[in-house]
């Protein structure tokens, strides 16, 4: 028997579990492993939406699946959070019981989490389009009663879920304006603790001329200290100060309580993790994916989703007896919206740097395609295309040899 | 004062820079970054970020395709 536990079932832990369950329906079925997904969560939220409900309006529920609905057959979805994650004696507790639950093998899988409460006042003034969908809403909202101003998007602190986000906030929110023809009477103002627009230099040429073209102010180098809401200020480490009207910062994020009080993380509480193969510290049993790993790579979906991948890979190789690995490239792949239907992708590797793409109706009707299959990719569906999409970066296989088997002859051949 | 050693080896762009505003949050003034790191490109940034925030860049050294970065924290303004 083989008791897979994966603690958090969002795009990730989905991803993952769906795939053991497509590739081991027999062991599944016959009992010899079971795959068993921790989260208490009712819905999963597809995040990348969370831009649209902010700055175009579009429904929350839209964003919104129940979570059972995504649970691939044969899975078993324990619907409450862990409490306890140990590792060492292979076991979690779950928030509601005292039970434990034991494994063999565990993958943690449990995102992030923003956390304004790191900047003092940041909480009270700011508004954001990365906590949840309805959070967005709240923004769309804000946005609509706007009626001239200073409009401060941005960056608050490190790190932060889908690198390009504070960007594509920026960009639509000058959209949002233009399209309600009141775009001069806004100013907005772009701040970043970053030297340019976008941290990897390619893309940042791509972005900063329309920046200037869209009259939208960057602000480089800005490290927020604090909000003063009452004088409706932002002020940076070394004492520069912004005014602002409406403050649409992304804010610092950070893991869950179960997983930062834990003895696998590091000093920042985020899960110690090989680049790699995606183990925890020294297990060879556990391992971690998605936004709670400490590798060093932006936090966004396509990366949990070809992690997901290389873990339940070398898992199912494993049970197999297989000597295959598999290992992550390292590859990323964040869309970029750039408003008016054009996008752009930041795409790179652990070996090959981002590299330097142009926006484009193309690359926007792409990221729409990516959005209409995803909650069928959370259940294996189209894994091919995204096979055929990524090509060498899919997953990386490490063919081993096999040691040579032992031939016993027979005494008289001596 | 306390030195801050970060080890961003093995990351590139933007990781060396991130890891450096990270520890530069917890700093104060007086304190030195330690940054090693092994992509090039940390020469140029952190030069550039210490101009930008009006810290002190103290010294870049490099030894088997490591840099290791020098910063004494000075700008911090004092609530
Ligand atoms: C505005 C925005 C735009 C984005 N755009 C893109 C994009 O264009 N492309 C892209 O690739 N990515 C994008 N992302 C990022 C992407 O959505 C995330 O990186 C992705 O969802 C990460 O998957 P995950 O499995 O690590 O975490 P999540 O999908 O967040 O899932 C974590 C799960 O863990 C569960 N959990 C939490 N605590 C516990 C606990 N104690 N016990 C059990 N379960 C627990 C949660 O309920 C949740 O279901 C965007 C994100 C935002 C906010």
């Amino acid at each position: 028997m083989n008791d897979i536990a994966i603690v958090g079932g969002g795009a990730g832990g989905l991803i993952l579990a769906s795939k053991l369950a497509k590739e081991m329906g027999d062991e599944l079925r016959n009992g010899r492993i079971s795959i068993t997904i921790f989260d208490g969560s009712q819905n999963h939220e597809f995040q990348p939406g969370y831009l649209g409900v902010a700055f175009r309006g579009s429904r929350p529920s839209r964003m919104q699946r129940s979570l059972t609905q995504l649970i691939y057959p044969g899975v078993k979805l324990v619907h409450e959070n862990c409490s306890v994650i140990d590792i060492e004696n292979r076991y979690v507790i779950t928030e509601k019981s005292v039970n434990r639950y034991n494994f063999d093998t565990i993958v943690v899988a449990t995102g992030c989490l923003t956390d304004p409460g790191q900047i003092p006042g940041l909480s009270e003034a700011n508004h954001d389009f990365h906590t949840n969908a309805s959070k967005s809403a709240e923004l769309y909202e804000r946005m609509s009663r706007v009626k001239s101003g200073k409009i401060v998007v941005g960056i608050a602190g490190l790190p932060y879920k889908c690198p390009p986000s504070p960007n594509e906030g920026a960009f639509m929110a000058d959209e949002f304006f233009a399209k309600r023809k009141m775009r001069e009477k806004v100013e907005i103002t772009f701040v970043t603790p970053y030297l340019r627009a976008y941290p990897a230099e390619p893309i940042s040429e791509v972005i900063t001329p329309m920046y200037e073209d869209r009259n939208i102010d960057i602000v480089t180098g800005f490290n927020l200290d604090y909000v003063d809401p009452q004088k409706k200020e932002i002020l940076s480490l070394e004492g520069d100060s912004l005014e602002y009207d409406e403050l649409i910062l992304v804010p610092p994020h950070r893991t869950v309580d179960v997983v930062k009080k834990s003895d696998f993380v590091d000093k920042y509480g985020w899960v110690i993790t090989d680049k790699r193969d995606m183990h925890i510290k020294d297990y060879d049993y556990a391992f971690s994916i998605g936004d709670n790993t400490n590798i060093p790579i932006s936090k966004a979906g396509v990366e949990a989703h070809l992690q997901a991948i290389t873990v339940a890979s070398n898992i199912i190789e494993d049970y197999k007896g297989g000597t295959d690995k598999y290992l992550f490239t390292g590859r990323m792949q964040c869309s970029m919206e750039t408003g008016y239907h054009q996008a752009t992708f930041v795409v790179g590797t652990y070996e090959r740097p981002v590299e330097k793409k142009f926006p484009s109706t193309i690359n926007y009707v792409e990221k729409k395609f990516m959005e209409r299959i995803y909650w069928s990719s959370l259940k294996g569906g189209y894994e091919w295309l995204f096979r055929m999409h990524f090509g060498d970066d899919y997953i990386q296989k490490i063919s081993q040899i096999k040691p040579p088997r032992q031939i016993s002859r027979p005494e008289t051949q001596k | 004062m306390t030195t801050l050693k970060v080890d961003s080896r093995g990351t590139s762009c933007p990781g060396p820079i991130t890891d450096l505003i990270r520890a530069y949050r917890e700093s104060s003034n007086g304190d030195v970054i330690e940054l090693l790191a092994t992509d090039p490109g940390v020469k140029a940034d952190t030069k550039a970020w210490c101009e930008r925030t009006k810290n002190e860049l103290l010294n870049i050294t490099e030894e088997n395709d490591v840099y290791k970065v020098e910063i004494r924290i000075v700008s911090k303004r004092t609530r």
